[in-house]
């Protein structure tokens, strides 16, 4: 019991090494990653997605059954 | 089955997600938002294939990417540099002062090949996990880490970034005396 949770403590120490601290806070490289992504993601959508949706929808109404 | 009007807000919630993730795999607008739309008329002809409760995001990133990789190979790897954007983005200047500048970070992000970008985007900013990443793309975790850290260690190359692993040594003498006992 005791050595379970040694290895699962440590994977988590493994897990944070890898990828937390990997392009964590401390990396430039995972900043600029997540400002690139960020950038991206607050972008305004244009309408002919919604559009799109509407269409999708109207083919196949959401309230009905098959 | 009907698609429920749920379904239909989840998605639309996705959207800018979806587009962030099309961008960085096809670094070019009109692709990407054809991408999302492909990906938006999938998602509703597959709806009934999704397992509510589950994550919608990773099964729509899943389908986008899918439907990248099969465009791409219809078109065979064409240049995706058609109207010069990537040329002007090129020339890479060391950071100064250690501040990166977002277009040489962009520039340096394109230089990458399409599976370690991915990866990179997809843990890095996407904030998945590796597992979901591995699910995502349909490979192996191990994969995974593996072009994560190709991705890191290219880009830091491209942009000339160094010291950022004085805060651990682990990177560094992993590599040196391969892998640490289990």
């Amino acid at each position: 019991m005791k050595d379970m949770m040694k290895t699962s403590t440590a994977d988590a120490r493994q897990r944070r090494k890898g990828s937390g601290d990997l392009l964590g806070p401390n990396s430039e490289i995972g900043r600029k990653l997540r400002q690139y992504y960020d950038d991206l993601v607050s972008e305004d959508v244009p309408d002919r997605f919604a559009q799109l949706l509407a269409q999708l929808e109207q083919a196949k109404p959401a309230s009905k059954k098959d | 089955m009907a698609v429920s009007q749920g379904f239909k807000t989840d998605l639309l919630g996705s959207i800018p997600s979806l587009r962030a993730f099309a961008l960085s795999l096809a670094q070019n607008a009109d692709k990407a938002d054809d991408l999302v739309q492909e990906t938006l008329v999938k998602a509703w002809d597959k709806h009934a294939s999704f397992q509510p409760g589950t994550n919608l995001k990773a099964w729509l990133f899943t389908i986008l990417r899918n439907e990248f990789y099969s465009q791409m190979r219809k078109r065979g790897r064409e240049v995706q540099d058609s109207d010069g954007i990537m040329t002007a983005k090129l020339a890479v200047h060391p950071a100064q002062h250690g501040q990166l500048d977002l277009e040489d970070f962009r520039g340096a992000l394109e230089q990458l090949p399409e599976d370690q970008r991915e990866a990179i985007i997809l843990i890095g900013a996407s904030g998945f996990s590796y597992e979901e990443a591995a699910e995502i793309c349909g490979c192996a975790v191990g994969t995974i880490k593996s072009r994560v850290s190709r991705a890191r260690a290219k880009l830091q190359e491209i942009l000339q970034i160094t010291g950022e692993d004085e805060y651990g040594p682990d990177a560094i003498s992993t590599q040196v005396m391969g892998k640490p006992a289990a």
